[in-house]
């Protein structure tokens, strides 16, 4: 891209020369160490006169005899102006300029500097990235940009992370932000079977990635338009530097496992507790039906199963990539190879990828420039079924739930060597209880079920850029994103989910083809102090999605576990064909008047297959204005300049739209097949909207910035206000209408983002072998819902079809929780109390008759009704958190580096579902706190009294406000110690540069919050229901040591 | 200058380039609403999805018929699993409970489905004869997705003799938005719907179809005599029981229907549940290894224990389980369709996994004979004991135990006493014993760990779904939720 700003200087300068001029020459030179600047651009001001430096650094220039100051551009040095006078001879020193204002930032379809920019973009170098034990690059970005919120849903490898742009800004389509890698939108979310996630974005090697841009505002994201409503993350892989080839090759190993784990009731406690349950209820236990018994193991004691070292592990990992890349004049190439195996902390759970990468760029001739880039990955996910995926928390079978819930006075194998389990009730084996179990043995399932997903992916553009005459150049690229997903499930027929089919495998092929073809016709023009560019475009892409499987059921010996091997029945299994098709106009202005006043103007005009043809086309704008203070005259010679060097103003306001996830066909109403036993059928599956049209979001953003002490510390707040309009919503259908699915996509809703960025960096110290660069971002949010169907009847978004904590509501932020209020455990009889709406008090007794069990707290008299959350459900919110952000350290003495990144976020409440199923009353396991339980008259205690077979007054029956808690914390989200070789050792052994490392990532967690951890989504990336914390594993804690070696 | 010209055209060709017919896809894999009722073909794959609908995993695939007998007393839940009926057993049931919110989503989707149907019906081309076929199909779904709802969203009909609150009435097919409000009719005018439904269904059904499959899994005229006699006997009208019972029912053995479909009485009870189209299947839910109930639906995955089923209900084996009935004889051939495994009795008329299921049976002719039979009974004047309605419930029982000696009951009350008996041993685990408590105004009998639930008793009828209430704000919830 840095080579794109050069060519465009070079641009600038025609080969004008007058008569009667004069020969100016001299020498650029860096400040720094005196060495000669190569390339450096030399212009006449206010003309289009002008040369380069060669590579001594001189150069030799015929200026007009109008000619009075000569201007010194060059990337990454500060311009300088120097009068020309009578001088003919010029030595030059540049000083490097300060780097983010310098900055080239990439933009949709071009790049502009950062300095005259004046929409809200954030730059998020590669280097963040890179070198990190994550899967994808998505992971590494949690508190490294203001606006920009990301959650890792927990532990599961390749899990693709929530990401949130300012807010979340759809309720029933994406509020994922559209990806796009090197110009070409790339599929997102999970392709995964359900059970070994698989993230697209972990397809490409963050060693790979060059920089990562946020678009956040309309003026930025507007010329993505249709698909900017979630902001857009522009992902620029590498390209050969000037210079010789360089070899690097960057290398880590490292271990992973979990941290917070909740502890649980050993065998005895847990027989103490359910048996005072079993005798509670009025059924105590009699070693005959019913009671809880240790099994005694072969040493002769009774086990006391840990069922956490059953399902976690200590998984290793490592990382290598090798890349050679380089350029010259001409050419320009950069070429990697990377490896990664990385084992999860929950066992069998791993992720293998193999990647190349190759871009090439060739300047043809000095209108002609050509190049490309293919990317290829194959990446394998395997998995458990972890209950810790979106639909996945109530799973029987799912490990996180195992974990914890598993009786710990069962055995894993039987004395006799076999698995304990329970063949009648496919269940946990007895060992000495005589109460019926749940839940299954997980070493079975880790031992004889597979979960994989596998993908083959390629990455490929090709392009073109012609100039046609100066400042106007025309650009084609085509491009290409092709994922291949084989994802593979065998359950096995002895134990499990796999039983009811007498074992069964399902595989299945997805195939995502997308072409994407952009033309650009480009413009750069200065007229005096007028810059201007501008550039119209057109672009076309079309996805298509393509899947088939089957599932063969009824396996004929135990030996197999591959679908080709022996089965009885074999059915149809996710079977898919859809396509899509994105055709748009668009253009932008970008207008500077002597770098001071800044203008950007962008619109764009965007046609969509899935909406009916009436509706097809949206049109989306966004305009910005910037005024850099610091730039005027009066500003540059007060006082006030010595301290503050830079001061910007921006403003900007647009529409930008949202067509991302909305069903390829959504405006249809069909009828689709089926079987009626052996007979064919029809039905009404679907009910369209031919009235459907764009989800719209209305941007404003106003933004300053500031830059003191030359630009050492570096300020910029930013206020943001996203309006989303014409929400496409799936608007609930009274379930007595019997439409399918009891929704109907439609555009009723609204809905409001709004908050404060602020974000400063600073170089604290910079000496000479020392250096301190700080860098604090913090975002605010405030969401609310301004509008929803008619009549704005409430939305309750389920966690994984079960349980509904979550509440869409007029006036409330999204998502927010929908509780019954609960009092405590009465001290008087140890019995749950529950909040009417009105305020009533009354109390649970699981032990009482079915119709007497709710009472008045204040009597002891039946009450009138449950409590529920229909009735006396109130609001507990938000559940997004209202601030978050991040703080990033580097420290720098002589060859050491220290890197320490904080992530923060708060002002919310999760949902601790996960603690309802610690403190059900059923068979299941606790966590230790259950051993506080109310017991006598007067005690005192969070616990109330224990009643087998409760699961009212733990939360499992009732979301209540006792189970969600506040979710505030500060974690530190790595923290890496390196060392660099001197140069001195380097060159002895004749390489560039050597460092080694040593990192943590999520070294600790500081929180109130009582479960396994406050970053958590047990329903990724769902828009209604976030901050739910339902039976998923924690995050995972990594240690890696790497070297990074160059050539 | 060649260049620019070049490059000029090239720009021009493709910023206009835009691909109309990708622009307006169309899926080719399922009918737009424009097509979907064009031939006959198509039509009759309708009215087979309506059949699809009423045998939802929710509904008729099993899951109905489950919450109709733990309900009762004669199961005992052993996963204590929130998701499989635990809830339902143990009354513990909210309105946002999984069961209630599905079940009622279930049924309105099947009727929407109808209500779409005949009006697609309605205007297509189709022949006239085969319209008003299907469209009598159409009917006959309709009706028994109202009546499965009433079962348990509602009071009983005999409860105030249809005064108390029904369900909502819908019989126009919604495929747009529109108004989400509407009131609960009263069980008066539900049940005036299903029995108008069910007359015209009957006017218009053929007599029989082709083969012995479509004849148990589509309504012919014997299918709908037969539920009216099950939605007869749910009101209390017993002359209207003994009217269409009688169209099936002769007046003494052989027990088989005399017109349409030769429905009868099997000589044996363990053929009824292996014979999925036998005369006595009048009407069932088929099953293929294509077409399956669905991951923990279906009645042998509530009944049977592992591998094959998912062990959640095994029977209650003390008082007042039926299974502890003294009188319900060792040698009767239906104690043959239980099975012992892991130290518990379970039910065993539906044995095979969920990926090669036993068809449910939805209407057998035993059933319709003990409706009748039990009409015939309460229909009798004073005390007497109806000789007919006695001769049916002892052809019931010695079908199954021929050594037993006949019934011979005193008083009317016995003999009502004996049918309702029969029925729980006859039809146990077919799903009737729900609505055999509550149209009694009986109690619900205490089993396990759960404490009996009187009709004063809120808990005797289910909530209305909280996902209804959310949306219709017109629609009242039930007393005591």
């Amino acid at each position: 891209m840095r080579k794109l700003v050069i060519m465009m200087s070079f641009l600038l300068c025609s080969l004008q020369i007058l008569a009667q001029d004069k020969t100016v020459t001299g020498k650029v030179t860096d400040e720094k160490d005196g060495s000669p600047l190569a390339g450096v651009s030399v212009t006449v001001k206010g003309t289009t006169v002008g040369t380069s430096t060669g590579t001594d650094g001189s150069f030799r220039l015929t200026v007009p005899a109008s000619a009075r100051i000569l201007v010194f551009t060059f990337v990454n040095f500060a311009a300088q102006e120097v009068s020309i006078g009578n001088r003919s001879e010029f030595a030059v020193k540049l000083a490097s300029e300060d780097k983010a204002l310098s900055e080239v930032v990439v933009v949709g379809y071009g790049t502009v500097r950062k300095k005259d920019l004046t929409g809200s973009v954030v730059t998020i170098g590669g280097d963040k990235v890179k070198d990190l034990p994550v899967q994808s690059f998505d992971q590494a970005l949690s508190g490294r940009a203001a606006g920009v919120s990301i959650t890792i849903p927990n532990g599961v490898v390749n899990n693709p992370p929530v990401i949130r742009i300012r807010g979340v800004n759809s309720i029933s389509l994406s509020s994922f932000p559209l990806v796009v890698v090197d110009g070409i939108p790339s599929f997102s979310g999970d392709v995964g079977n359900g059970n070994a996630a698989n993230n697209p974005l972990g397809d490409i090697n963050p060693t790979d990635i060059e920089s990562i841009e946020v678009l956040k505002d309309a003026a930025a994201a507007a010329i993505y338009g249709s698909r900017a409503s979630a902001g857009v993350l522009i992902i620029t892989t590498k390209k050969g530097k000037q210079g010789r080839a360089r070899v690097s090759y960057d290398a880590w190993v490292g271990f992973t496992k979990p941290y917070n784990l909740i502890p649980v009731l050993n065998g005895r406690e847990y027989e103490t507790i359910k048996n005072e349950g079993l005798t509670n209820a009025g059924t105590p236990p009699n070693g005959t039906t019913r009671g809880f018994y240790p099994y005694i193991g072969p040493d002769g004691n009774p086990v006391d199963t840990k069922w956490y070292d059953v399902i976690y592990r200590t998984g290793t990992s490592q990382n290598h990539n090798v890349s050679v890349s380089g350029a010259n004049e001409k050419t320009n190439y950069y070429f990697s190879a990377g490896y990664t195996k990385q084992e999860g902390m929950i066992r069998q759970n791993d992720f293998t990828r193999l990647n190349a990468t190759m871009n090439l760029d060739h300047k043809v001739n000095n209108r002609i420039t050509i190049g490309g880039k293919f990317q290829y990955a194959n990446t394998n996910n395997t998995g458990v079924n972890s209950g810790s995926v979106p639909g996945g928390a109530f799973a029987t079978s799912g490990i996180a739930r195992l974990g914890f819930n598993l009786m710990p006075n069962v055995p894993v194998y039987l004395n006799n060597g076999a698995y304990n389990i329970n063949t009648v009730s496919n269940t946990i084996g007895q060992g000495g209880n005589l109460t019926a179990l749940q839940f299954t043995n997980p070493q079975v399932l880790l031992d004889l079920n597979r979960f994989s997903s596998t993908s083959d992916r390629i990455i490929s553009n090709v392009y073109g850029n012609v100039k046609i005459i100066d400042g106007l150049s025309f650009r084609t690229t085509f491009g290409i994103d092709n994922l291949n997903v084989v994802n593979k499930t065998f359950q096995n027929a002895l134990h499990g989910d796999g039983v009811s089919n007498g074992g069964s495998a399902f595989n299945n092929l997805q195939t995502f083809r997308r072409w994407n073809w952009t033309n650009v016709l480009n413009y750069v023009k200065s007229f005096g102090n007028h810059n201007l560019t501008a550039l119209v475009g057109n672009e076309q892409q079309y996805t298509s999605s393509d899947g088939w499987g089957a599932n063969r059921q009824g396996v004929t010996d135990p030996f197999y576990n591959e679908f080709q091997g022996g089965f009885n029945t074999i059915v149809p299994f996710a079977n898919f064909l859809s396509e899509n098709y994105l055709v748009s106009f668009f253009g932008r202005v970008n207008y500077d008047y002597d770098k001071k006043y800044l203008l950007s103007i962008n619109g764009r005009r965007d046609g969509y297959s899935a909406f009916a043809p009436e509706n097809k086309y949206g049109n989306f704008w966004g305009a910005s204005a910037g005024w850099v203070v610091s730039e005027e005259e009066f500003f540059k010679n007060s006082d006030i300049s010595n301290v503050l060097s830079n001061l910007k103003l921006r403003g900007s306001y647009g529409v930008v739209g949202n067509n991302q996830g909305i069903n390829d066909f959504a405006f249809w109403s069909f009828f689709s097949s089926g079987l009626y036993g052996s007979n064919p059928s029809l039905f009404f599956s679907q009910a369209g909207n031919r009235n459907l049209k764009w989800e719209t979001s209305q941007k404003t953003d106003i933004g300053l910035e500031l830059g003191f002490l030359k630009n050492r510390l570096n300020v910029e707040a930013t206020y943001y206000i996203n309006n989303v309009d014409n929400l496409i919503l799936a608007e609930p259908q009274a379930p007595s209408r019997g439409i399918p699915g009891n929704s109907i996509l439609t555009n009723v809703g609204s809905m409001s983002n709004k908050g404060f960025e602020f974000t400063i960096n600073a170089n604290v110290i910079q000496k000479q072998g020392f250096s301190w660069n700080t860098s604090f971002n913090i975002t605010t949010l405030k969401n609310e819902v301004t509008a929803l169907a008619a009549g704005n009847a409430d939305i309750q978004p389920a966690t994984s079809g079960l349980e509904r904590p979550s509440m869409i509501r007029v006036g409330q932020s999204i998502g927010s929780f929908y509780v019954v209020r609960s009092g405590g455990v009465n001290p008087a009889n140890g019995q749950r109390i529950f909040y009417y709406r009105d305020g009533t008090a009354v109390q649970y007794n699981h032990a009482a008759p079915v119709a007497s069990r709710w009472t008045l707290v204040s009597s002891g008299a039946v009450a009138p009704r449950v409590a529920d959350q229909a009735n006396d459900g109130i609001i507990m919110g938000p559940a997004l958190p209202k601030w978050t952000g991040g703080w990033d350290n580097t420290i720098r003495y002589n060859g050491f580096d220290l890197n320490m990144l904080f992530f923060f976020s708060g002002g919310n409440y999760v949902y601790n579902g996960t603690k309802a199923g610690l403190r059900d009353m059923r068979s299941w396991n606790n966590s230790t706190e259950v051993l506080n339980r109310w017991t006598k008259a007067g005690d005192v205690t969070t616990i109330p009294r224990i009643v087998f077979g409760d699961n009212i007054s733990n939360g499992s029956g009732i979301v209540m406000s006792e189970n969600v808690e506040k979710g505030d914390f500060l974690k530190m989200r790595s923290l890496t110690l390196g060392y660099s070789l001197p140069k001195t050792v380097t060159e002895k052994i004749g390489i560039n540069n050597f460092r080694f490392y040593a990192q943590i990532l999520n070294a600790f967690t500081l929180t109130k919050y009582t479960g396994y951890d406050p970053e958590i989504s047990s329903n990724g990336n769902g828009n209604g229901n976030p901050s739910v914390d339902r039976n998923s594993v924690p995050q995972a804690r990594s240690f890696n040591v790497g070297v990074n070696i160059g050539l | 200058m060649k260049l620019k010209i070049a490059s000029f055209l090239l720009i021009v060709t493709a910023a206009v380039s835009c691909n109309k017919s990708k622009l307006d896809p169309i899926p080719q894999t399922a009918l737009s609403d424009a097509v979907a009722f064009s031939d006959s073909s198509r039509s009759v794959q309708q009215v087979n999805g309506l059949y699809s609908a009423i045998k939802n995993g929710n509904m008729l695939a099993g899951r109905y018929q489950v919450y109709q007998d733990v309900r009762g007393e004669e199961f005992i839940n052993r996963t204590n699993n929130a998701v499989t009926a635990w809830l339902t057993w143990q009354f513990n049931l909210t309105a946002s409970a999984n069961e209630v919110q599905n079940l009622w989503a279930a049924g309105y989707a099947a009727i929407n489905r109808c209500n779409v149907v005949i009006d697609g019906l309605t205007k297509s081309t189709i022949s006239d004869g085969l319209k008003k076929n299907l469209i009598a199909e159409a009917k006959f779904v309709r009706a028994n997705s109202y009546f499965i709802l009433m079962q348990l969203y509602a009071r009983p009909y005999t409860d105030g003799n249809g005064s108390k609150l029904g369900i909502i009435l819908k019989l126009q097919p919604e495929t747009s938005s529109g108004d989400q409000n509407q009131t609960r009719a009263t069980a008066g005018e539900i049940y005036t719907q299903i029995i108008k439904d069910l007359n015209e269904a009957e006017t218009d059904l053929p007599s029989t179809y082709a083969n012995a499959t479509l004849n148990t899994t589509r309504a012919h005229k014997n299918t709908a005599a037969s539920m009216k006699t099950r939605v007869y006997l749910n009101m209390g009208q017993w002359a209207n029981v003994i009217t269409e019972g009688n169209k099936l029912v002769p007046n003494a053995a052989p027990w088989n229907a005399s017109t349409g479909v030769a429905n009868g009485l099997l000589a044996n009870v363990a053929t009824v549940y292996t014979n999925y189209t036998s005369a006595e299947a009048i009407f069932s839910m088929p099953f293929t290894a294509l077409d399956v109930p669905g991951t923990q639906n279906g009645l042998g995955w509530y009944y049977n224990p592992g591998p094959n089923g998912g062990g959640e209900f095994a029977l209650n084996i003390v008082a007042p389980g039926i299974y502890a009935d003294a009188g319900w004889r060792t040698s009767d051939a239906r104690r043959g369709l239980l099975v012992e495994s892991g130290g518990q009795t379970w039910l065993r008329k539906f044995p095979n996994p969920n990926n090669a299921a036993d068809w449910s049976p939805v209407i057998r002719y035993a059933e319709v004979m003990l409706n009748l039979s039990e009409a015939l009974a309460r229909n009798e004047a004073g005390t007497a004991v109806n000789a007919r309605a006695l001769a049916i419930l002892n052809a019931i029982r010695k079908r199954s135990d021929a050594t037993i000696a006949d019934f011979t009951p005193a008083t009317k009350d016995e003999l009502v006493n004996l049918i309702l008996n029969e029925r729980r041993i006859e039809l146990l685990g077919e799903g009737f014993r729900s609505s055999d408590i509550a149209r009694t105004n009986a109690t619900f009998p205490a089993k396990g760990s759960v404490g009996s639930v009187a009709p004063s008793a809120n808990q005797y009828i289910w909530p209305i779904s909280i996902a209804e209430l959310l949306v219709n704000k017109s629609c009242q919830q039930n007393t005591g939720y």
